[in-house]
């Protein structure tokens, strides 16, 4: 703000203005001295106005990088019992790779591919719903957004167990199929039923991003593009949809950064076949060992940022807030 | 063409159908006078829901839960506002590594943010894990949606309206009253409400600081993965599901009343 600094001038000056005749009577080492003196006060006052970024800069220092820095030294400890010891090994990382005959290096690639197939699974619920409200949604839009968020407001944790109810062993669906005179699926404790909780719970966030960013498209040019003969599937494959790729690339963002890590869903929906790099980082915490624990959520760290590095370096971080 | 709208349309109400089948069937299935949660119906109780309000711990969930919320969102929208002050206004030395080092917390799986916190928290400081502790994460988590929110809110701030009512003798505080932040409320209430969300929906930091202090999200996880009291756990459920529609419909009513004036 620019009256920070103005006001503190003007103090200064009417400060300094009643001080002269004082300082005319005071040697000229403590003269030099007092002018040094306030100048340092001017100074400070522009400071002043930082003290503002102290609570969010002290949070991300304090609970951020100093709980990353422990973690990734603890990485490097060994196991003893229920204990640690500090030991430099690289042991924890390599065990990632070979131990278990590969299987936690298959868990993480497991995790890759759910996270990639929730997130494209969303953003195709998710985009003709956006489409629809931006474009038919007329003065109602706003209010069809909100019954879309409606079901987000409950955790969706909670919602699993609906799910449960639904495509669980004798749930809604199977009841139905008997009742036809088929025969029942097993959906429940399968991946599949991790993926499809996953994609329901996450599409009604994603209409959000992806329809803000269809509003910002100009309708002039939709028009433009019909006047010059093109269909509407055309004027949609040429315009509207390289126009809200940044809505997309936000909501896959979104998505794609959560579900990596993600352990409830694959527990709940996926019983033991539903194993992910998230439920073997939970398990070995609560199994204590939080040497490899923290060497393998170490892992995750990296993957998870250079992921959003590049999401976020190719969106924009303007487009980002805006989507919020 | 027409066609392709109304595939359009039956499409949106499906998807409507979809996500409100979970919530819908659990509402409907608290009533459900069975021991197994769900099909079949074998007729009307209500003693699910004598079981939650009676039980000793799962009413105490919601209080968490909703206290936790407020607390998030009021500390995480104050944070951000200092924040996206200076990193709108101001041009510093260590401003790009601020700004990428807020958009961490949302860059990296919250499991990550659960497992470091704890391991600083209870296994090197040693502390008493309860809601104070996932508070710290909570707001941790909140903190770069509230900045984001507030920063663009100040990007497209009208400057001069400041400095008008400066030349016209208003003080800094009198300034930030009567025109900065009238013009950020809608941003402000966007933050708080966005924070309040995550912080109501999170499971996954919950599972790691939450200790003896459930959360709603944390409690049912509990139940669901022992499998053990789920009738409760409908009844909790859908008591959630009915504030979440109580907070819709009240939002749809005010939304309509502020068209109407």
């Amino acid at each position: 703000m620019k009256d920070d600094t103005t006001t503190g001038k003007r103090v200064l000056c009417i400060l300094a203005d009643h001080l002269r005749p004082i300082l005319s009577y005071l040697p000229p080492r403590l003269r030099l001295n007092l002018k040094k003196l306030l100048f340092i006060l001017l100074e400070m006052k522009k400071l002043g106005y930082y003290w503002r970024l102290f609570p969010g800069v002290f949070w991300l220092v304090v609970f951020l990088v100093l709980p990353l820095s422990v973690m990734l030294i603890y990485s490097f400890w060994t196991k003893v019992g229920y204990d640690m010891i500090p030991t430099w090994t690289l042991q924890n990382y390599v065990d990632i790779f070979v131990g278990e005959k590969g299987l936690y290096v298959r868990l993480l690639l497991k995790s890759l591919g759910i996270s990639a197939a929730v997130t494209l699974g969303s953003i195709a619920l998710a985009y003709p719903v956006a489409y629809y409200i931006s474009t038919r949604g007329g003065k109602y839009k706003y209010v069809l957004l909100a019954l879309i968020m409606t079901p987000y407001l409950v955790s969706w944790v909670i919602l699993i167990l609906g799910w449960r109810m639904i495509i669980g062993h004798s749930g809604l669906v199977n009841t139905l199929l008997v009742g036809v005179g088929l025969e029942r699926v097993k959906l429940w404790k399968t991946w599949m039923a991790v993926i499809i909780v996953l994609v329901i719970s996450w599409a009604p966030w994603l209409v959000l991003p992806i329809f803000v960013s269809l509003e910002k498209i100009d309708r002039t040019l939709l028009e433009a593009g019909a006047d010059l003969g093109a269909s509407p599937s055309e004027n949609f494959r040429k315009i509207t949809l390289p126009l809200s790729v940044p809505g997309l690339l936000v909501a896959t963002f979104f998505v794609m950064i959560p579900t990596f890590g993600e352990f409830v869903a694959p527990v709940i929906a996926g019983g033991t076949s539903g194993a992910t790099i998230g439920t073997a980082i939970e398990e070995a915490f609560k199994r204590m060992n939080y040497p490899f624990g923290s060497a393998m959520s170490f892992l995750l760290v990296g993957i998870a940022l250079i992921a959003s590095f590049v999401l976020i370096r190719k969106t924009g971080l303007r487009t980002l807030m805006e989507s919020l | 063409m027409l066609r392709g709208k109304r595939i359009l349309s039956t499409y949106f109400y499906l998807f409507l159908l979809v996500i409100y089948l979970s919530p819908l069937s659990l509402l409907a299935f608290s009533f459900n006078n069975s021991l197994s949660a769900g099909f079949p119906w074998r007729g009307f109780t209500l003693r699910w829901w004598d079981a939650f309000f009676s039980d000793p711990v799962a009413p105490t969930t919601v209080k968490n839960s909703f206290v936790l919320a407020v607390a998030v969102a009021v500390v995480a929208t104050l944070m951000g506002l200092g924040l996206a002050f200076v990193l709108v206004r101001r041009v510093f030395r260590g401003k790009n590594v601020l700004l990428s080092s807020l958009l961490v917390p949302i860059a990296i799986p919250y499991l990550l943010i659960g497992t470091s916190l704890f391991l600083l928290l209870q296994w090197t400081l040693d502390l008493k894990l309860s809601l104070f502790t996932l508070a710290l994460g909570h707001i941790l988590v909140a903190l770069p949606y509230s900045s984001l929110v507030l920063m663009a809110r100040l990007i497209g701030f009208d400057r001069s309206l400041e400095e008008a009512a400066q030349d016209l003798g208003a003080t800094g505080f009198t300034t930030f009253r009567k025109i900065t932040f009238p013009l950020i409320k809608p941003g402000i209430f966007v933050s708080m409400f966005l924070t309040f969300i995550i912080s109501l929906e999170d499971v996954a930091i919950a599972s790691f600081l939450a200790g003896s202090d459930p959360t709603v999200p944390y409690f049912v996880y509990g139940r669901l993965r022992r499998f053990e009291g789920l009738p409760l756990v409908m009844a909790l459920s859908s008591f959630m599901v009915l504030i979440a529609l109580a907070f819709t419909c009240l939002f749809l009513i005010s939304a309509i009343r502020a068209k109407r004036e």
